[in-house]
């Protein structure tokens, strides 16, 4: 008498579906608060997710070992600082001074202000920076008129390799076009918009180039902070006078990353209260919904209805609500992610774990609101039920 | 012989007053007995007592050689479905359900796919004279053919026990009459055990026995 009884599965989602049309504009009130948080979170979750993505390929653009030093004093240093006739300190594979100043550069009838930066041959190394076209500076260029120029710059004046430009007073022979490498903000020049030339023939542009910075590039052998205190040491040394401070990008940008993932976790959290109200909105419709389908409670138990298959019936509207608010504030929350990575001018990176864990939260949510009013409705005695106008 | 509804020293409380009081009597199969009795004599709370819809104070009762005495929740409501059907004053239409799925409703809680229930919907609603509005909503339905379609539904799950609580009440002379009759008939071709509560004596009369629940008490009348 008790083996197989109440609707199948098909049937109780079919009159759940038919019980959610009927709500209308109700069922959308219900679902909106679902789909609102349900879209906040994923859009949350993804832009999290794009910012820390963001965040490694500037610091992979950045380079893990690098370390970049300032340097402050009375007067510049030229030269080279003795590094290249000197061995490096223990921990530093490579090492390149970086001096900047600010040129008018001519080609074709066109002048543009530009960013000079002058180094050694070493910078290539230190900041893997690869060519475009042509070739990159050798130390063989140091007493020529030899600069390369960076990949947008390139672009924007028409330069290609072999032209000769005018910076300051000198004409210049263009040896190659650096490639495209995107903007490192512990530098002090963004290359894409800048010419690269030997340090020594900085000379012919201001009698006394300043080195403002020293990039030098760790060993991996070594633990960087031990490698960033050696480089100190060995550079106070040498320069007395002056102030010489070491900044690793890798500390800088763990910190950020750190700084960044509290703040997703802060958006997140916010995210999961809007989704915990859309919950309670699903159960405020739902309350009102057994309140009002009493009678058609009471004749379904008269007509046989157990009390497990009137909570079913009410449950599964419940889950009905969160699941398509789930999926449209999935859908929501991926276009507003989206629009902001456009917006941002990162390339939109999907956080897959943010898809099941929004629908599973909004699927739980609704549960969990769903059950309260769904369990009233199978406690109601059919006569009460009845007996209700 | 066994009987189809039997009931002994059923009492019944409510309130602080006593509805029933040790109240016993038995029903055979394919009778036809109408309950009658004043306004808030317990005729309807008999009934649903019987329906399994009330739970008595004290009493035993026996559904078709079945003890429902100790019988839990759910075999109380399989026991419904598959022995009983109810035809209420009020219709009791799901009014967002179209006529045919109103009919085939009491099947999909046997686990019946929707194809055949409403096979078997079909060709109740043929019987009571209704084919034709199976896609209609009760609300564009007249009392008589809402009473009819609700007729229709008491029997699509073939009962042995029909309860009828005032089927009438809300109806016109002719229309009572015509629901009466199609009750009867029913009865007559099917050998379900009718059990109708009325206040009128005249449709009491169409019945093949009356009783009367009076002063907590029920006797035949």
């Amino acid at each position: 008498m008790h083996e197989a009884y109440g609707p199948s599965w098909p049937q109780r989602i079919g009159e759940a579906l038919g019980s959610v049309r009927q709500l209308g504009v109700r069922a959308w009130f219900a679902l909106s608060g679902i789909a609102i948080g349900c879209a906040a979170l994923v859009a949350l979750m993804n832009i999290g997710h794009g910012a820390a993505q963001h965040v490694r390929q500037m610091f992979q653009g950045l380079g893990s070992d690098l370390l970049v030093v300032s340097l402050e004093g009375a007067t510049a240093p030229g030269g080279t600082l003795g590094m290249e006739a000197e061995p490096l300190p223990p921990g530093i594979r490579a090492a390149a001074p970086l001096a900047t100043a600010v040129q008018a550069l001519k080609f074709d009838r066109t002048s543009i202000e530009v960013m000079v930066a002058g180094s050694t041959a070493h910078l290539a190394e230190v900041l893997d920076l690869e060519v475009g076209q042509g070739r990159l500076l050798s130390r063989y260029d140091d007493q020529a008129a030899h600069l390369l120029l960076g990949a947008s710059l390139a672009r924007q004046l028409r330069v290609r390799e072999g032209d000769r430009v005018q910076l300051g007073s000198y004409l210049f022979d263009v040896v190659g076009v650096l490639g495209r490498r995107g903007y490192n903000p512990m530098l002090p020049v963004n290359f894409d918009d800048a010419v690269l030339m030997p340090l020594a023939g900085m000379h012919r542009l201001s009698p006394a180039p300043a080195v403002g910075t020293l990039v030098a590039l760790g060993d991996t052998a070594m633990d960087l902070t031990q490698a960033a205190a050696s480089l100190s040491h060995f550079l106070q040394a040498r320069l007395p006078g002056y102030e010489v401070e070491v900044q690793l990008p890798r500390q800088m940008l763990e910190s950020m990353a750190g700084q960044s993932r509290m703040m997703t976790w802060m958006l997140v959290s916010t995210a999961a209260i809007a989704l915990v109200l859309g919950g309670v909105g699903v159960m405020n419709v739902m309350v009102m919904n057994v309140a009002q389908r009493r009678r058609e409670i009471g004749v379904r138990v008269a007509l046989g209805a157990r009390g497990r298959d009137i909570a079913w019936l009410f449950l599964l509207e419940a889950l009905l609500l969160g699941a398509a608010g789930a999926l449209l504030g999935v859908l929501l929350g991926l276009a507003a992610a989206w629009l902001f990575a456009l917006a941002a001018g990162w390339r939109f990176a999907l956080h897959a774990g943010s898809l099941p864990a929004s629908m599973g939260a909004s699927l739980a949510l609704a549960l969990f609101f769903g059950l309260q009013p769904a369990l009233a409705a199978a406690r109601l005695q059919p006569l009460q039920a009845l007996r209700d106008d | 012989m066994n009987s189809s509804i039997s009931l002994h020293g059923f009492t019944r409380l409510l309130g602080g007053q006593t509805i029933l009081h040790d109240v016993s009597f038995s029903i055979f199969p394919g009778e036809s007995c109408a309950i009658t009795g004043p306004s808030g004599s317990g005729k309807s709370t008999l009934l649903n007592l019987i329906g399994l819809l009330d739970q008595p104070c004290r009493g035993r009762l026996v559904l078709d050689g079945c003890d429902m005495t100790h019988a839990t929740a759910n075999q109380r409501a399989i026991t419904r479905n598959r022995l009983l059907g109810f035809v209420f004053q009020s219709f009791n239409l799901l009014p967002r359900l179209s006529i045919l799925d109103n009919v085939a409703l009491p099947l999909s809680y046997r686990g019946i796919g929707l194809a055949s229930a409403r096979r078997a919907a079909t060709l109740q609603l043929e019987k009571v004279g209704l084919a034709h509005c199976a896609r209609n909503r009760p609300a564009d339905l007249s009392g008589g053919q809402r009473q009819r379609v609700a007729i229709a539904r008491a029997l699509v799950t073939g009962p042995r026990i029909l309860l009828a609580d005032e089927p009438t009440g809300n109806l016109d002379c002719e229309t009572a009459q015509e629901i009466i009759g199609l009750l009867c008939r029913l009865n007559h071709e099917q050998g379900m055990t009718l059990l109708m509560v009325t206040h009128d004596p005249a449709m009491a009369q169409r019945m093949q026995r009356r009783m009367q629940v009076r002063d907590g008490g029920v006797f035949d009348a």
